[in-house]
């Protein structure tokens, strides 16, 4: 029997969210709940990418003037997941914004919120 | 051996997998915006408990305000209830 | 320990220039004199100063490298940890630049000429393009490299909306929900690549690589195999091709240009990057070889089966992007020079095409081999133009295609492999019956329906002829002094082959 750590709950977190993201974005037809879904997966992404940098028992990775320069390497979570993950929100957000926008503009033609109709369209 | 801390996190996680399939069963979209956002709040706490803090700030002000608000207002300027 | 900060003052200006007219232009949302001046004086100060600049290095922090033996340096051509983010300016860099800053001058007084409303935000949108290709191509650090795909791509959807038709903003969706995917994958591989080695610059990242250490190796292949799925994405190579081909269809044809330099170049420097990173990995290789030759199947047949101009010339550049692949995933010296040369001469002569296409819109009949005929008696020059484009692009010499051709081919021959010389030959003799299929119909077929005193649409901006011509002299000279441009891209695949630590 495997202890379950933090570390392996918030992975089995993040797993859940990318799996039933990716399912949304492949299997529901509305293209709001679509993008909903792709939230849903950028988060699961942040939260596996977090998750790698985790150290149990470490400590923020934030020099702060108490701490000796000595033991902050060795107990200081690794810093890269946090790196990443600040500009993959904002990456999200702004993605999100694009794809409503672009819903925004189909719906105005097409009058309709549903995938399978609105990228049916044959090309000439 | 569970503590305290883990209880938090286990609820956190059962909060986010029930918004997150919450969210895309609902017939209504405004609900499902405010649902999704209720997950990402569930996901900073979880940050915060991953010690990086300065993640779960910003995640909790993106989830609170940003994302909801950016999918509000498609939803406003298209339909608010899925069509059959 | 006197050394300075030697960093190079020109690779900030290609970002800024770029961000700062983008802004200007948004601002000046619709004036028209102010948005032209601004616009042509700012692409023409980035043609210059790709020109003029010297080669060296960016470094982000101003951190120095540290010396395996103590000691720091700020000397980038010693051994040593960099640990900072970096960019590189070298010679492939500059010919690179020069030509997308080049197309960025042609396409911008294009569209100022053609386009009646928006103009601010579209040029602006077409500014970026050029500073996200900017960005890929010179960057030497996985972070900068993950955050150019990205903008890239948004930007990409951004461009293609603006042509404003059903098509374009059902291909900006499914272009802009399949970035999610790519992007997502992108920053796993780097999380992955930083996780193993700790660095996030190219340089430390290969020197730290554990390729010996079996567990390791075998978080690498997930790495790799993310890497690759955002280079097909980038590229619009052969499983998702479609989407790509969307792209470039659904947009205006003088958009295309940029928007096929900038995919051309991600490219050319992912590419180069899996090489450099995952290079010594088995397999890796004939991973990318068997996607290079699917798209170029993929992409000449789909060609050969459109009816419109611009469909076709989207998947030709599909399958010419096939081409590039294969120089590149042959990993010889050969091989990755003429796939170099290949993107090169792929950009000039599809301009060329694209343009000649954008001059058949202002006969206001649309680019249908059905619906529109006989321009050749009506603007011949164009006609000479779209011909000549399409001989470069199925490489009869003197053009610049057969020269980046046959150099493949002798790399595909030497690396043992006759098979893919071959498909290079099928690639160019299929690329001229789709073209001639296309440029019969639309130019030299007689005009049945319409008599001729009906003159539809507008003439046909003088600019556009100055372009053309512009770029088909490149196309010559290309191909008459191969040299010209080899000695730019020696020095990149020497040292992706045998030094590929150095950037």
């Amino acid at each position: 029997m495997i202890e379950i750590n933090l570390q392996l709950l918030c992975f089995m977190a993040a797993a859940l969210l990318v799996v039933i993201g990716l399912g949304g974005m492949l299997f529901l037809d509305n293209i709001i709940k679509k993008i909903i879904a792709f939230t849903l997966l950028s988060d699961g992404v942040n939260l596996a990418l977090v998750t790698l940098g985790y150290v149990e028992g470490g400590i923020v990775s934030i020099l702060e003037p108490g701490t000796s320069a000595g033991a902050f390497p060795e107990n200081a979570v690794l810093i890269f997941g946090p790196g990443i993950v600040l500009t993959n929100i904002v990456i999200g957000v702004s993605t999100t914004a694009v794809l409503v926008a672009v819903t925004m503009v189909l719906y105005r033609r097409y009058g309709t919120l549903k995938a399978s109709k609105v990228l049916k369209g044959e090309r000439k | 051996m569970i503590d305290a801390f883990m209880i938090i996190a286990y609820v956190m996680v059962v909060g986010i997998a029930i918004g997150a399939v919450a969210a895309l069963l609902q017939k209504d979209l405004l609900r499902a915006a405010f649902l999704s956002g209720a997950e990402s709040i569930a996901l900073a706490f979880l940050f915060q408990a991953l010690l990086a803090p300065d993640l779960g700030l910003t995640q909790a002000i993106v989830a609170t305000v940003l994302m909801p608000g950016i999918i509000i207002i498609g939803i406003f300027k298209t339909r608010r209830h899925e069509e059959e | 320990m006197n050394e300075s900060i030697s960093n190079l003052w020109s690779i900030p200006l290609f970002i800024i220039i770029p961000i700062l007219t983008a802004i200007a232009l948004n601002i000046m949302y619709n004036r028209k004199k102010a948005i032209s001046v601004t616009a042509v004086a700012s692409s023409f100060a980035l043609v210059v100063i790709s020109a003029l600049s010297p080669f060296g290095f960016h470094w982000f922090t101003g951190h120095p490298a540290v010396l395996p033996t103590g000691g720091y340096t700020y000397r980038a051509d010693l051994l040593g940890w960099r640990l900072s983010l970096e960019y590189y300016y070298g010679p492939l860099q500059q010919i690179a630049i020069f030509l997308a800053s080049l197309l960025l001058l042609f396409v911008v007084m294009i569209s100022i000429k053609s386009l009646k409303k928006n103009i601010g935000p579209y040029i602006s949108l077409l500014f970026l393009t050029f500073m996200s290709s900017a960005i890929v191509i010179m960057v030497n650090d996985f972070y900068h490299m993950w955050i150019g795909v990205e903008i890239g791509s948004l930007i990409v959807a951004g461009v293609v909306l603006a042509s404003g038709e059903a098509v374009s903003q059902k291909a900006a969706l499914k272009y802009t929900f399949f970035s999610a995917l790519s992007g997502a994958g992108l920053a796993i591989a780097l999380a992955l690549i930083l996780g193993v080695t700790g660095y996030s610059n190219i340089s430390d990242a290969i020197k730290a690589m554990p390729l010996s250490n079996g567990s390791l190796a075998s978080i690498l292949y997930v790495a790799f195999g993310f890497t690759v799925l955002s280079w097909v994405y980038a590229g619009g190579l052969a499983p998702i091709h479609p989407l790509k081909a969307d792209v470039y269809g659904a947009s205006f044809p003088h958009a295309t240009v940029l928007l096929q330099a900038q995919s051309k170049l991600m490219l050319v420097a992912i590419g180069l990057l899996l090489l450099r990173v995952f290079g010594t990995l088995p397999f890796a290789k004939e991973v990318m070889l068997s996607i290079s030759v699917l798209t170029m199947m993929l992409g000449v047949v789909m060609a050969m089966l459109q009816t419109d101009f611009r469909w076709t010339l989207a998947y030709l550049i599909v399958s010419h992007s096939g081409l590039v692949t294969l120089g590149i995933s042959l990993g010889t010296v050969q091989g990755i020079i003429g796939g170099l040369f290949q993107a090169i001469n792929d950009v000039v002569y599809m301009s060329v095409l694209l343009l000649a296409c954008e001059g058949v819109y202002y006969f206001g009949r649309g680019t249908s081999i059905k619906s529109v005929s006989g321009i050749a008696k009506r603007a011949p020059w164009l006609a000479i133009a779209a011909i000549l484009g399409a001989f470069a692009a199925s490489g009869v010499p003197p053009f610049n295609g057969f020269q980046s051709e046959i150099i493949l081919i002798q790399a595909s021959l030497n690396y043992g492999m006759p098979e893919l010389a071959i498909v290079v030959l099928m690639v160019s003799v299929t690329t001229f019956i789709a073209l001639f299929k296309g440029i019969y119909n639309i130019f030299l077929r007689p005009d049945d329906a319409l008599n001729n005193n009906e003159k539809t649409g507008t003439p046909v901006p003088k600019i556009l002829y100055a372009c053309l011509a512009a770029l088909i002299f490149i196309t010559v000279l290309f191909g008459v002094y191969p040299q010209l441009a080899i000695n730019f891209l020696t020095e990149a695949a020497l040292k992706v082959v045998y030094i590929p630590w150095v950037p």
